[in-house]
């Protein structure tokens, strides 16, 4: 039905793009001759589409006249918003209908505020700067997520692009996602144009921006673009900068045809959407393309732009960005990265993309524990959806089958039981998420461990050596809380690599840190301690040796296998003596007194009771009124639904996800 | 497994097998399937039971002096009456009390008996009557001969039928009992609360100690031989050797039956503003676990049997009146905020005199139901039995309870019942009311070719464990109920 109504209004402003585009022709749009308003083919593969509409000609649109960029930024500082901006301007939305930050299309997007997916936008624009005659550029923009989770994502995208718009806020100045995603661009050998943003802001300082983007990113202090997504100043000259200074995309248009997938979801009426940058070549509805990677060859259904929604075109041209149906059952069939090409023909398969790396490891599991086909049939939905999810099968004692994720970081994490929540209706408990480690034994077999439980707490082989995941943290702050991320460091088990001065007031500092010291609360700290002055982010780096053991929860002196966790062990005292203090306030007092306690292997290193419930009786019926204590015994009935029993214990849901804030 | 055999066993079916009918000529509608009728069901099963004609009703008398800072049940605050401002306004004087609020109620209450017309096959007489309040005992006597001529006219009075009064000390004399006594009432219920004049006083009651004395000697000078004391216990300040010192008193005192009940805190409550429960200057919830084994064993240990949660009586006098409830049998409900239980449907009066007033006039014209709409939820009936059964010292009858709801949900509940079988808070009992030890019970539990209910007749509390943690026990198994 949402599919129904995006048709629909697609149509419309694809119309009223043209109008702009074409105005001065005047013709009957019925006219053959008015170019890009006939007719080339029939909207087979929505057939809400009248064929009497009109259909964009992408003919028109050589390379020299395509420009693909991204727009990337430190988190909040203004992409989505400078995306609506630029879409309004195009007449590719219409100003002030639908909702800010139109791109941002997930439900857990627009409740946090935040981008989570990349999403491509197709813009037709004339440029009447430079060109004397009327001439349309066909300009392809993806807005991309800020979060250091998804930083992937930024990758990808900017693998189907010639450009980026680096934006940074004109208050916050350059953070570290700026600084991240600055590399991530220029080692890709992507024209960056700096955009500084929110300049309508009182406290808003463009020449120390500018400043800081000369001394690190050595960008020209001239070349940067001031510019308030929020009140349209200086809007006017991004695109006409990006068309001057963004070269167009350099692919052969008479070569075979060669396409980079780049990204897929999953649609309930067309199957699966494969995004595609065509490279090299055209493609033409019918074609028979093949996979690379996967070898399967399927029939071009349907091929179009994101205008911003999926509208048809009938073909893609070299340099052009758009999407394309081919009928496939799974996303699983798109890997991400894959080359796609001309069945029969021989092409260079395109470098694609670095494998992504799970950081974060936890279980899910149905929260009703019959539940499990209902939550199967949720995560197979969803993952086609976010292919960055490891998903295994496992069991645990306590919690019954489930799965065990592999997530980027715990914002995806939390974004992805949001999204099973909200998206497919499924309760989950989810466990505390761990870090990949690699242990030795004597006999010289090795055991990767992405579950805690899975590492044998009293093994048959000595353990020899372990290794833990780090990773380099860049973090910028004001100069005045250097002493106290230091410390927050080097209690984390962080090694300094790098101290320097951005400018007189900001400090850039770089850490080696055990992923595992990081993946919970460290922003959260880092945030406290600096007052939220401080930016934060990192990139995978290899693993190291470690002196790392596994804490095991009993109740009643039976362990509860989706509570063990493994830590290193100068900290395990200290973790267990917190883990057990945690549990004891999230269970209830019971009909018999719960000893928790927790152990490295035999040995007992914290515990605590929770003595049994005394009273909980029956008041009096009145009057034969039993109404009312009826709903009470129903209530607490329903109470103990939110719970897991481990033996006779009960385990509210909450706590086996709240007590991963101990760490 | 459980859910296959159990949902086409818990599905409903239309209620009021016998009233609907009533009350659809009442409409002139004309009722096209007939719901199935108490009769199709000869034998009586635990699903059947409340399908039946009533034999109980429960009549509200809602008069209080005034409002004791525990209750938030429906009634009517008199106040202080200036006629006898010589003497503390809650001592009782004889022929003071023709009080038109009073007689206006009785009136309604009187109409609203009469426009509830049933229409069941069998016509048994009532046998257990209960008054109810408020404080039934303002009532004057002839206005309780007029409640029990209309209820014996409307539905029959059995000559040995069961006729409860609640009384409060210093609302009676020795008049009043004997005419009351004449007219029928047969059991008192004897408001006492408490033996410490600092607590009655702290609970707002209307009455002190020296009254509690005198009414005491009152019923045993009329010959009242089937009475009741009420205590209550964890109230404000009140210290373990008050509540020994209450419960020495009560026993002294030697009523057939004591009811013991723990202070419940409303929310709307005076105490419910004052205080959280558990907290200073309400016992700990420990204390008041303390409470509860006290009377248990002070009770059982004069020779009480322990026979319901909050029950204690002696040489068989229960109450039979309450033992309909804990029977899940059907009962007549009349006044003010009253709850029946007619037709497998629970249905509550207004609590408001205003609405309830417009309730009785809408019954009489035809344009109101008196015994509530809807479907009979197996499930709801199942859950009914649990709770109501598990209050009482015979516990679930665990046969029936399989013959009428499946073998397999006894088997699911006794599987959840285990460890607390081994810990005592459950009690398994033979046919011959035997122990079954919990070792035995475990294999039974165990072997799949098992059934249950032939090894084990009843499940019960035990006391005073199992009775004290009674809500997380009966919910665990309305748990299975409702997988
Ligand atoms: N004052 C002011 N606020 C702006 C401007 N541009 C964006 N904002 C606000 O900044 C906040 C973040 O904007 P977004 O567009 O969601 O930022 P983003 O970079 O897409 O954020 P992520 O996708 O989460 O990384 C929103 O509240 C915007 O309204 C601007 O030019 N001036
Ligand atoms: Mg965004």
């Amino acid at each position: 039905m949402g599919s129904m109504y995006r048709a629909s209004k697609t149509l419309k402003s694809s119309r009223q793009a043209f109008s702009f585009l074409f105005n001065s022709l005047k013709s009957n749009r019925r006219d053959p001759l008015c170019i890009g308003l006939y007719q080339t083919y029939d909207f087979s593969s929505d057939s809400r589409q009248s064929s009497r509409e009109p259909a964009i000609d992408l003919t028109q649109f050589p390379s020299e006249k395509i420009r693909n960029f991204s727009i990337i930024a430190h988190i909040d500082h203004g992409k989505s918003t400078l995306a609506d901006r630029l879409m309004e301007l195009t007449g590719t939305i219409k100003k002030g209908l639908g909702q800010p930050q139109y791109l941002d299309k997930l439900q857990v997007e627009r409740e946090r505020g935040i981008t989570v997916k990349a999403q491509t936008a197709t813009m037709f624009y004339e440029n009447i700067v430079k060109d004397q005659e009327a001439s349309g550029f066909l300009l392809n923009l993806i807005d991309t997520p800020g979060h250091v989770d998804f930083s992937y994502e930024v990758s990808r995208s900017l693998s189907a692009c010639q450009g980026a718009l680096l934006v940074v806020d004109a208050a916050q100045g350059v953070q570290a996602q700026t600084v991240a995603n600055f590399y991530l661009a220029f080692e890709s050998n992507l024209t960056i144009v700096p955009v500084i943003n929110k300049i309508d802001q009182p406290t808003a300082d463009p020449d120390r921006v500018k400043a800081q983007l000369k001394s690190m990113f050595d960008l020209d202090t001239d070349d940067c673009l001031l510019v308030s997504a929020k009140t349209g100043l200086g809007l006017e000259h991004v695109l006409p900068a990006v068309i001057e200074r963004i070269p167009p995309p350099s692919g052969l248009s008479d070569s075979p045809l060669r396409m980079l997938l780049f990204d897929s979801f999953f649609n309930e009426y067309k199957g699966v959407i494969c995004y595609v940058s065509v490279v090299d070549g055209m493609l033409s509805k019918g074609d028979k393309v093949s996979f690379a990677a996967s070898g399967q060859s399927y029939e071009v259904l349907d091929v179009g732009i994101m205008h911003p929604e999926l509208t048809s075109t009938g073909m893609l041209l070299t340099g052009q960005v758009g999407y394309i149906v081919t009928g496939m059952r799974t996303t699983k069939e798109a890997r991400i990265g894959d080359t796609i090409y001309r069945t029969k023909t021989t092409v260079e398969p395109l470098p694609g993309f670095k494998p992504v790396r799970h950081m974060v490891f936890s279980g899910v599991y149905p929260a009703d524990g019959s539940d499990f086909d209902a939550l199967d049939h949720a995560m197979e939905k969803l993952t086609c959806n976010d292919a960055s999810v490891s998903v295994a099968k496992e069991t645990s004692t306590a919690l019954g089958m489930g799965f065990r994720c592999g997530f980027l970081g715990l914002l995806h994490m939390d974004v992805f039981h949001q999204r099973l929540e909200q998206e497919y209706g499924t309760q989950v408990i989810s466990t505390i998420p761990t870090v990949p480690y690699t242990f030795e034994y004597s006999d010289g077999s090795k055991l990767q461990v992405q579950n805690p439980a899975a590492l044998p707490s009293s093994p048959k082989y000595r353990v020899t050596a372990s290794w833990e995941p780090t990773v380099i943290a860049t973090i910028i702050l004001p100069s005045e809380f250097v002493g106290g991320v230091i410390n927050l460091c080097s209690d984390r088990r962080g090694q300094q690599l790098e101290y320097t001065f951005i400018d007189a007031q900001r400090v850039f500092l770089k850490y080696q840190l055990p992923l595992r010291e990081i993946v919970v609360d460290f922003y959260d700290e880092l945030k406290s301690i600096t007052s939220g002055y401080a930016s934060f982010d990192y990139e995978d780096a290899e693993y190291q040796k470690s002196d790392l053991v596994k804490v095991d929860i009993l109740l009643n002196g039976q362990a509860v296998d989706a509570l063990a966790s493994i830590v290193h062990s100068q900290k395990a005292y200290r973790v267990g003596k917190v883990l057990v203090e945690k549990l004891k306030s999230f269970i209830d007092r019971q009909m018999f007194e719960v000893m928790i306690q927790a152990a490295i292997g035999s040995k007992i290193i914290a515990r605590d009771t929770i003595s049994a419930m005394r009273k909980n009786v029956l008041a009096k019926c009145y009057g034969g009124d039993i109404t009312r204590k009826k709903k009470l015994l129903e209530k607490q009935k329903e109470g103990k639904k939110r719970m897991k029993r481990v033996g006779s214990v009960d385990i509210p849901h909450e706590a086996f996800q709240q007590i991963l804030k101990v760490s | 497994m459980l859910k296959t055999t159990i949902s086409p066993i818990f599905s409903s079916f239309t209620g009021k097998p016998r009233t609907s009918r009533f009350i659809f000529k009442a409409f002139k509608v004309v009722l096209q399937d007939a719901p199935p009728s108490a009769r199709r069901n000869a034998s009586t099963n635990l699903t059947t039971l409340h399908q039946g004609p009533p034999t109980s009703a429960y009549v509200h008398l809602p008069f209080c002096r005034k409002r004791c800072h525990y209750c938030d049940f429906p009634i009517l605050a008199l106040g202080t009456s200036s006629s006898s401002s010589t003497k503390p306004s809650y001592v009782y004087e004889e022929g003071k009390e023709d009080d038109p609020r009073i007689t206006n109620y009785v009136n309604l209450l009187v109409r609203e008996i009469k426009a509830t017309s049933t229409d069941f096959d069998a016509r048994p007489s009532l046998e257990t009557v209960f008054f109810g309040g408020g404080t039934p005992s303002l009532v004057p006597p002839k206005l309780v001969s007029l409640v029990l001529e209309t209820l014996s006219s409307s539905f029959g009075l059995s000559p040995d039928a069961e006729i409860s009064m609640e009384m409060d000390p210093g609302t009676f004399g020795a008049q009043k009992l004997k005419e009351l006594m004449e007219l029928g009432v047969n059991r008192v219920s004897l408001g006492v609360q408490a033996f410490q004049d600092e607590l009655l006083k702290a609970c707002g009651r209307a009455h002190g100690v020296s009254e509690v004395y005198e009414a005491i000697k009152l019923v045993k000078d009329c010959g009242v031989k089937n009475w009741s004391m009420d205590l209550i216990s964890s109230l404000p300040h009140q210290s373990l050797d008050m509540w020994e010192e209450s419960l020495r008193l009560a026993i002294e005192s030697q009523p057939n039956h004591v009811s013991v009940y723990d202070l419940q805190v409303e929310q709307g409550t005076k105490f419910g503003n004052l205080y959280t429960p558990g907290q200073s200057p309400l016992p700990s919830e420990t204390q008041s676990a303390e409470f509860y084994k006290t009377a248990s064993s002070m009770l059982r240990g004069a020779g009480y049997e322990h026979y319901e949660v909050s029950s204690y009586s002696r040489d068989g006098f229960k109450c039979r009146h309450n033992l309909i409830y804990w029977k899940n049998k059907p009962f007549y409900a009349f006044g003010l905020g009253s709850a029946s239980y007619v037709g497998g449907l629970r249905f509550s009066r207004p609590r408001r005199l205003k609405e309830y007033t417009s309730y009785v006039a809408d019954l009489e014209k035809g344009a109101a139901n008196w015994c509530g709409n809807g479907d009979v939820n197996l499930k709801d009936v199942a859950t009914d039995i649990i709770m109501l059964s598990f209050r009482t010292s015979k516990g679930l009858e665990v046969k029936d309870f399989g013959e009428a709801f499946g073998s397999e949900v006894v088997k699911s509940i006794c599987r959840v019942y285990e460890p607390y079988v081994e810990s005592g808070h459950i009690v398994c009992l033979d046919d011959m009311r035997r122990e079954v030890l919990s070792g035995e019970f475990k294999t039974l539990v165990a072997n799949d070719e098992v059934k249950i209910e032939d090894h084990v007749r009843y499940l019960r509390l035990s006391d005073p464990d199992g009775f004290l943690l009674s809500n997380e026990l009966i919910s665990l198994a309305f748990n299975v109920i409702a997988s």
